[in-house]
């Protein structure tokens, strides 16, 4: 092989666009060829100094937020009408304020009901604010290294896009005064809070809770807490726990 | 399930960071970029028939890119907004207030660069090196043969190797060195 020849093909190997039998061709030149090899260095240093760089531009919480409204809210969702959106809202805000009035009698009841209360309470706060996510992202690899160093424990952030459950970002959460992992992900319109904090205590089978409509079903896992909350039905919540704990 | 909703969440949503990222190369403004996220979603949500099942990735930055590229002619058309004509100059425009701080590193040196290079080149290596797309991939999206992807990359790469102070390039492949 020339160098003539050997040129375009450095790329080629460089990208792993190249068969067996090419890139062996490809390493023996570079194994006599100094100027070559010297070439090939250099775009390998430079494919890791950009790879290292991060250069990639995220988009703002805002860009998502209007699209999910505009696709999922509006124009796509078969319940599309504003009277549908403005009674959603309406219904949404009754069941707060239920809850907010029930809530502290709950409280008194002490025991699972009091978690249970302040996880639906964090859910239900986080809905109500345009700020549900401090890392909004569909990507599992930029959710979990955001949690690094704010968390005690790595959050397991699977990808369960195939099964329409829709990675939306996370958010850092205070459950009984430690720092948790809040995890959103979305499944048509609803959304999923999935809660991991610290723990100790045996794995635990999955118990679901019930509170003003919606679905909290609680498990230990690891030696950590995992809450998932959302109006979506228990079955669809359900297979999330599911998916969860095997990934 | 909807199928309309289906098809925004497993096949659009996947790609709106990448879709966002070309964009912001593209044009290089904030703003522009989320109108142009913004249009290709509704062109690709109209769309939906066309899409034949192939890669949802590459079906979806071709629109992103064909969106760019229309946004800039309305924009000559209009406004005078200068957006290509920045292409040689030193400096990113962008009010990105990190950019000011971190001018001399060399992450910025590196971003330079790439904003630096003409439209052409600068697709290849945000398609290639960011975003990770095959050459195949990268084809597709750009709607020329593979050939043309490969010297357009290697011509890029070579560019930013001189502006970043890599090895020395006398043009690798067209320059028969000595054999040993």
């Amino acid at each position: 092989m020339t160098c003539r020849e050997a040129g375009p093909l450095l790329h080629a190997r460089l990208d792993n666009e190249l068969d067996m039998a090419g890139s062996a061709g490809i390493d023996l030149h570079l194994s006599d060829c100094r100027a070559c090899a010297a070439q090939y260095a250099a775009l390998e240093s430079l494919h890791e100094e950009i790879a290292a760089a991060d250069l990639a531009f995220v988009p703002g919480a805002a860009l998502e937020r209007n699209l999910v409204a505009r696709f999922l809210e509006e124009k796509i969702s078969p319940f599309r009408s504003w009277n549908w959106l403005n009674s959603s809202i309406l219904a949404a805000a009754v069941i707060a304020i239920a809850l907010i009035v029930s809530i502290p009698m709950l409280r008194l009841g002490g025991g699972t009901d009091v978690i249970t209360a302040e996880i639906l309470d964090n859910h239900l706060r986080a809905l109500q604010t345009v700020h549900q996510v401090d890392v909004p992202s569909s990507d599992q690899h930029t959710v979990k290294p955001w949690f690094q160093g704010k968390t005690s424990f790595s959050p397991r952030v699977p990808d369960l896009t195939q099964e329409d459950f829709i990675l939306i970002g996370g958010r850092l959460e205070v459950i009984h005064q430690q720092p948790a992992a809040a995890i959103v992900y979305r499944r048509r319109q609803h959304v999923i809070d999935l809660y991991i904090s610290p723990s100790t205590g045996a794995d635990s089978n999955v118990e679901l809770h019930e509170l003003g409509g919606y679905h909290l079903l609680h498990w230990m896992q690891n030696n950590l807490s995992y809450w998932a909350v959302s109006d979506v039905d228990a079955t669809d919540l359900r297979r999330f726990s599911d998916l969860i704990r095997s990934n | 399930m909807d199928t309309k909703v289906r098809f925004f969440e497993l096949t659009m949503w996947p790609h709106m960071r990448a879709a966002y990222n070309l964009a912001r190369w593209l044009v290089r403004n904030d703003q522009d970029a989320e109108d142009i996220v913004q249009e290709s979603f509704l062109k690709a949500y109209k769309a939906q028939e066309s899409f034949r099942g192939s890669e949802a990735k590459t079906w979806m930055l071709s629109i992103v890119r064909n969106t760019a590229l229309d946004f800039r002619r309305r924009a000559k058309a209009g406004f005078a907004v200068p957006w290509e004509d920045q292409v040689h100059e030193p400096k990113d425009d962008s009010p990105d207030p990190e950019h000011v701080l971190l001018n001399q590193s060399r992450r910025e040196k590196v971003r330079q660069a790439i904003s630096q290079l003409a439209e052409e080149f600068r697709e290849v290596i945000v398609l290639r090196e960011i975003e990770g797309l095959s050459y195949k991939e990268i084809a597709s999206v750009l709607r020329i043969p593979m050939g043309t992807v490969m010297s357009r990359l290697s011509r890029a790469r070579n560019l930013l190797l001189v502006e970043l102070g890599g090895t020395k390039l006398d043009g690798a492949g067209e320059v028969q060195h000595d054999l040993p």
